[in-house]
């Protein structure tokens, strides 16, 4: 099973009718998912982006997901700081975010591998994260290399806030939303429970242990460990009309 | 009105070494390209660069060794890959990276052009973006009515904006067409703005849409006609972003020879 289409079907879902989702930069498969959740299960969900455009009408995905190609059919126009606006009113239901590093408790790291003064690796930086991170009702998270290094007990930088130390209450810091609700990668689908990262789901072709394995901190396993639900011929058919040009494998490569 | 027109060289020349210069667009779109080419060409020293989401324009002034500080939420070639020069630069200690998040850049600004020295925002609280500031540029703060805690973020006034246009007259009334970016908040927070544009109006044609004028004359100390001005960065309705120029741009630098695109692009 091909695992970008696995991976943009577990975002739709997602997704809820009548929601505000949004994406950032270096997202087509986000950007892919919620056209899927809009022309599948959630026509009404509100499609904005940090192309700056609300329900663009494009013909296929871009390459970079802030392109004015986005503008084209859109039914308005929300510049970003209209964007964070309604945000910070609590009015931003799902923002999707990857991560270099992401925690057992949610927490992802795009700013630095190793010190923020001396890094080993200087990562791009976490754009709107430390802030949409407590400002969308929920995060969904996610990754194309689960790893050990990605998949780590703890970040080296909290760039956006999870669950922290999984102990504090994230509301006492002024968060509007829940945190990460969901964690997607190329192996499996993992929410949260009793402030802990579970496995809901496991990819076909991918094993429990495959998963185990591949994760650097104990993973909460459920008594029965479900399989991903495998997309259907309508959502493979949305999916490659809307990306011809396979961008949504870029990620991968 | 006074006319602003400068050629390119002039108004590179008329940014200093050692200026903080907000760079507008973002990302592959939009960003004054052909005036960074030139400030590269005349060696510019000490700058700090200010944005949220950037790409090129910063790597190459950062590779250019024209930079000492940049802030920014984002530096990067999205899904083309990490910045190269900037993440260089970084990894040796030759520059200072300010980490801000996208709301941070955008509040700053906006705090610079409605005159104050600060902006609340909520957010932030948990992050080690706040430790990166260590209670500089972003400290807690209470509500004076509420008792929440809020993040305070210190106004951003760039020494110079630079921009790109689609359409400008030569007083500098602006039009930008489709997405504004910060570009806006940029020129209302700078002390000194530089806006090149792909055809220069008569003013007449401006008066025919007052209300399609993003940015009025009296806010521009320069207009330049440049045509292409954003390549390879796209221009809204001009052209689109040459995503095979980047991945030339990505391959030199990663064999480390920044020079060698210098010389076929900037000089």
């Amino acid at each position: 099973m091909a695992i970008p289409e696995m991976m943009i079907c577990s975002m739709a879902r997602e997704i809820k009718d009548g929601e505000m989702a949004f994406h950032g930069l270096a997202s087509p498969l986000v950007a892919i998912a919620m056209y899927l959740a809009k022309n599948t299960h959630a026509p009404n969900m509100i499609y904005s982006c940090v192309a700056e455009s609300i329900n663009p009408l494009y013909d296929k995905v871009t390459l970079s997901t802030g392109d004015p190609a986005l503008l084209r059919g859109a039914t308005a126009y929300m510049t970003i700081p209209q964007a964070f606006d309604y945000a910070q009113k609590g009015k931003m239901d799902v923002m999707f975010f990857g991560g270099a590093q992401i925690d057992k408790h949610g927490n992802t790291n795009l700013s630095v591998i190793g010190d923020y003064e001396k890094p080993k690796v200087r990562l791009p930086g976490g754009a709107a994260s430390a802030f949409l991170c407590m400002m969308a009702g929920r995060t969904v998270i996610w990754t194309t290399n689960h790893s050990e290094k990605t998949m780590v007990e703890k970040v080296d930088f909290i760039t956006g806030q999870g669950f922290l130390d999984g102990k504090v209450d994230r509301r006492s810091l002024g968060a509007l939303g829940l945190g990460p609700s969901k964690v997607i990668t190329n192996m499996g689908v993992f929410d949260f429970y009793e402030k802990g990262m579970r496995i809901e789901s496991v990819h076909p072709g991918f094993t429990l242990n495959d998963v185990l394995d591949n994760t650097g901190f104990e993973l909460i396993v459920p008594e029965k460990v479900e399989e991903t639900r495998k997309p259907t011929e309508k959502e493979l058919e949305i999916i490659e009309r809307i990306d011809p040009d396979q961008i949504r494998k870029v990620e991968f490569e | 009105m006074k006319e602003k027109l400068l050629t390119l060289k002039e108004a590179a020349s008329s940014i200093d070494d050692h200026s903080s210069v907000a760079i507008g667009g973002m990302s592959f779109h939009r960003a004054p390209m052909a005036l960074v080419r030139e400030m590269v060409k005349q060696t510019r020293k000490g700058l700090t660069l200010i944005g949220r989401e950037e790409g090129l324009s910063f790597d190459l002034l950062i590779g250019s060794n024209c930079v000492k500080k940049a802030l920014a939420a984002y530096i990067g070639f999205e899904n083309l890959g990490l910045a190269p020069n900037f993440r260089k630069k970084v990894e040796k200690g030759e520059i200072k990276f300010e980490e801000h998040a996208c709301q941070s850049i955008v509040t700053g600004l906006r705090a610079s052009a409605m005159g104050l020295p600060f902006l609340p925002t909520r957010g932030f609280l948990g992050s080690d973006v706040m430790g990166v500031h260590n209670g500089r540029d972003l400290r807690v703060i209470d509500s004076p009515f509420t008792g929440e805690k809020l993040v305070a973020v210190r106004a951003i006034e760039p020494d110079v904006t630079i921009i790109h246009a689609q359409m400008s007259d030569p007083y500098g009334n602006t039009r930008i067409i489709g997405q504004m970016f910060e570009d806006d908040l940029m020129v209302k927070a700078a002390k000194k703005v530089i806006v090149t544009a792909e055809e220069i109006v008569d003013t007449d044609d401006i008066r025919k849409h007052p209300e399609m004028t993003a940015i009025p004359h009296f806010m521009v100390d320069g207009v330049v006609k440049a045509p292409k001005g954003a390549y390879p960065c796209s221009c809204y309705c001009y052209y689109d972003a040459d995503m095979d120029h980047f991945r030339e741009y990505l391959d030199l630098c990663r064999k480390g020879a920044l020079d060698g695109y210098i010389d076929k692009y900037v000089r």
